[in-house]
């Protein structure tokens, strides 16, 4: 067969390029429509859900948990939005309260734990501060990290550390923690007491000498921990916020 | 006596060392402060000498940590700056150590006397600290040369006049 050359078939081609570009758009609206039909469908389920199941959101921390993944699941954050359909939820006032009782907590007790305070001891202090009343209302440590995590947008005086292992520490004094701050937190929270030493760093994070030293000066000098003179071979560093004696006798005295 | 309840720091080891960092060093000399009084209260101690290296205040002895004198003094300085010491010699060995300061001592027994209508009559230092009548205010018992001294400051105030007896003092209270 002759190969078509000249005008008309490149003409034709055209055409049928035009044709196919043509095609591909309907094609792309009535997707659209139907996913715009589908999300529209969705939402107002979702909405009737929320409704339905309000009550159940606010006081069942599992409920909650399992709600929270959802949304982050589809990407819609229930806390961005203070207005439109989710304040049906009163969600964020959940949290916006949870938020104003941490900082509370933490405040209260910066002189004692020099601005660091463990996940764990905190929701204690807020469940013990939120009282009787509140009893049904039980807050989990994803409660405390999702209200902890919005309190950041105040800038660095408020913000959440992950020391490792499902471990979290809330830092509630103004200050970056740098990494190697973290580092020696996490080493601290690994042991039994809460303490490092030079040495421990130098043999569990492969730290040098120097840099041992001044990692550890400057915790000290930012008044994250406390120095021990009188241990048997070198200084330790405490940090009171891991230190298991404060909370223990606390709870019983 | 009744165990004493120490606070968590006592069992907290760098609490025996002296903090570099000057708001934990606060907070630390707080604590102390408090304890101090507590403890002395606690076990009806008025005096203390910075070298009494046994007493549990100043030796943890299950943590294997000592106040050391020097830490002692500090503490000591500070209930000073507060009303609540005094030194007793030149070296600052041995203190008097006020569970309340003279001032409130001072005010307690003077409320106690005019509640009783012991005004312009004269009392004995011993009838005030350990008489009878004193059973329910908070200075009963109170250290007499502690005593001596709150009323010696109440005299500088006109409100009494301390009188020489034969080995103690009395008190004429206006």
């Amino acid at each position: 067969m002759r190969r078509r050359v000249g005008l008309g078939a490149i003409q034709q081609q055209k055409l049928a390029a035009e044709k196919y570009k043509d095609k591909g758009t309907d094609l792309q609206e009535s997707q659209l429509e139907q996913m715009t039909k589908q999300m529209e469908v969705f939402r107002v389920k979702l909405e009737e859900f929320a409704m339905k199941h309000k009550e159940d959101i606010r006081k069942n921390s599992q409920f909650r948990k399992q709600f929270q993944e959802m949304c982050a699941a589809i990407g819609v954050d229930p806390l961005a939005t203070g207005k439109g359909f989710w304040s049906v939820l009163g969600m964020g006032d959940f949290y916006y309260e949870l938020g104003v009782q941490v900082v509370e907590a933490c405040l209260a007790a910066n002189h004692k734990t020099g601005g660091l305070m463990e996940l764990d001891e905190l929701r204690r202090r807020l469940i013990a501060a939120r009282g009787q009343s509140a009893v049904h209302q039980e807050i989990t440590n994803e409660d405390i990290l999702m209200a902890a995590k919005k309190l950041s947008i105040f800038g660095n005086g408020f913000v959440v550390h992950k020391l490792g292992k499902g471990k979290y520490i809330v830092q509630s004094i103004p200050g970056e923690l740098s990494m190697e701050e973290t580092n020696i937190l996490t080493a601290a929270s690994n042991t039994e007491q809460g303490f490092v030493t030079q040495k421990q760093l130098m043999r569990d994070l492969g730290w040098t000498e120097y840099r041992s030293k001044q990692s550890l000066d400057k915790v000290l000098g930012e008044g994250l921990c406390w120095i021990d003179m009188q241990a048997n071979d070198e200084p330790s560093y405490w940090f009171p916020s891991l230190f298991p004696g404060r909370t223990a006798q606390n709870s019983t005295g | 006596m009744t165990d004493f309840e120490w606070p968590w720091e006592y069992t907290f080891p760098p609490f025996f060392t002296l903090q570099p960092h000057e708001e934990t060093r606060q907070q630390q000399l707080k604590v102390w402060s408090d304890l101090f009084l507590k403890y002395l209260k606690h076990s009806n101690k008025f005096t203390l000498n910075i070298n009494e290296q046994d007493l549990p205040l100043f030796h943890n002895e299950s943590l294997k940590r000592r106040l050391p004198p020097e830490f002692v003094l500090t503490i000591l300085e500070h209930l000073q700056r507060s009303g609540h010491a005094a030194p007793l010699d030149k070296r600052r060995q041995e203190w008097q150590v006020y569970w309340y300061t003279l001032d409130e001592y001072g005010n307690m027994v003077y409320e106690w006397v005019q509640e009783t209508g012991q005004v312009n009559s004269v009392c004995t230092i011993y009838e005030i600290a350990k008489g009878e009548n004193t059973t329910q205010c908070q200075f009963h018992g109170v250290d007499e040369a502690v005593l001596v001294n709150a009323l010696r400051l109440l005299e500088e105030k006109g409100k009494c006049e301390l009188i020489e007896l034969d080995d103690s003092h009395g008190v004429k209270f206006f």
